[in-house]
């Protein structure tokens, strides 16, 4: 008991003296005003990370092709090592897997009950990257701009570009649905929903840059940076990865069940 | 034109790329082996109900087969039943029969024998009757005077009358 309530003086010491020192070292002076950081979080036009000495890209971008890389890499992993493993009386992992492939087949088949072989995959797919992209941010991955400047990997849809790609796309998808089905009618259809690419898109970029903005405001002051990170940090971020992957994969699941659906004449 | 936002096309179309990529990568990789594991997973389990309701049917049906039997079986044995009870019947009916016939013959030879006795007992009684007849005379003829014996008798009369 003696020995438990030393250990806890102790900790609790360190984390004064550590909070001390951060607090008096100070910083070595910040390259932008909270403004400008805001500022660049929204339009990416300060800190830009050059893609293989191509092209100087968004850090959204770097942030995409990170994800990709590790969603594969995973898929790949689990497709060797686990997946031939499967058993008939599912253990944990493969409960996992069957559930989350089952949940978007479910939905797109609940939704889109005329056509939805190519759905269930594409929601899936972009349910994956929204939820794992969305995380993403909480690892603080860094790197470095072309001005020599490190700066966090954000969401990869918290980049205006991102988001429009994936607006479109899901909606390209939804016109593939509409044509494979209905041919010109099924076009005019999806056409009706002209604001679909638009909303989508914006949907995605607003609620993913909200959470950036609130984040990149909450690291720029110290003092806001204990236990509130807790909370707008993590729980903030993985709700949002919930609700934007919810709510992205279940209005292309809809709008796709309803341009494919048969035409009655 | 410069686009508002910071809109970057090419760009737009490397994440276009990149989606491209991850959705065949997932398709592939994740999405087909799974869905392909559960179909096949479903529809060994379908078979494994078609199977138990295919002998669940044929169960009913033998049930109900051997059920048929088991009503021919009852009527069967009724019908047995019914010609065991006649036979019991037609051979109870025999035996009494027989069983009269055989109590008149015993009571006609009865008869006939006891006709016989008494034939034979009155003949002898006949006989004994003829004995004693002869006897009696026999006997008067070679009794002493009598004249005595009538006095004798008369004497003795009177003792009898005191």
């Amino acid at each position: 008991m003696k020995q438990h309530k030393k250990g806890l003086a102790l900790w609790l010491t360190a984390i004064l003296l550590l909070l001390a020192g951060a607090l008096l070292t100070g910083s070595p002076g910040r390259a932008e005003g909270v403004q400008e950081a805001m500022r660049d979080a929204v339009l990416h036009n300060v800190n830009q990370i050059s893609l293989f000495g191509w092209k100087t890209v968004n850090p959204g971008m770097i942030s995409a092709f990170t994800v990709t890389a590790v969603l594969l890499l995973a898929a790949a992993c689990l497709r060797i090592f686990a997946i031939p493993r499967f058993q008939m009386v599912p253990g944990k992992l493969q409960l996992l897997l069957e559930e989350t492939v089952g949940l978007f087949d479910r939905m797109a088949r609940t939704n889109s009950p005329h056509r939805f072989g190519f759905l269930g995959a594409y929601i899936f797919s972009a349910g994956a990257y929204i939820f794992v992209g969305t995380l993403f941010e909480l690892l603080g991955l860094q790197a470095v701009t072309t001005h020599g400047t490190p700066v966090t990997l954000p969401a990869p849809l918290s980049d205006v570009n991102a988001a429009i790609a994936l607006g479109t796309l899901s909606y390209l998808v939804i016109l593939s649905g509409g044509v494979t089905a209905n041919g010109a009618k099924g076009v005019g259809k999806t056409l009706k929903e002209f604001s679909l690419p638009i909303s989508m898109s914006f949907r995605l970029f607003g609620a993913l840059l909200s959470g950036l903005l609130v984040t990149e405001l909450v690291y720029y002051f110290v003092h806001l940076s204990f236990v509130l990170p807790v909370v707008v940090g993590v729980m903030f971020t993985m709700l949002h990865a919930l609700i934007q992957t919810y709510v992205l994969t279940m209005l292309t699941a809809l709008y796709y069940g309803e341009v494919s659906e048969p035409s009655h004449s | 034109m410069n686009i508002p936002l910071n809109i970057d096309w090419q760009q737009i179309l490397l994440h276009w790329m990149n989606l491209a990529i991850l959705t065949g990568g997932l398709y592939f990789l994740l999405f087909k082996p799974v869905k392909q594991f559960m179909e096949k997973r479903e529809a060994h389990y379908k078979d494994l109900d078609a199977q138990a309701a295919g002998k669940l049917e044929e169960a009913e049906r033998v049930k109900a087969e051997y059920q048929a039997r088991l009503a021919g079986a009852e009527e069967e044995i009724h019908q047995s039943r019914i010609k065991a009870q006649a036979a019991v019947q037609q051979s109870a009916e025999e035996q009494l029969a027989q069983a009269q016939a055989q109590a008149k013959q015993i009571i006609a030879h009865a008869q006939a024998e006891a006709e016989h006795s008494r034939e034979r007992v009155m003949r002898e009684s006949q006989k004994e009757l003829r004995k004693l007849a002869a006897e009696a005379a026999r006997k008067l003829a070679v009794q002493a005077d009598p004249f005595s014996q009538f006095l004798d008798l008369a004497e003795g009369g009177r003792h009898e009358e005191r």
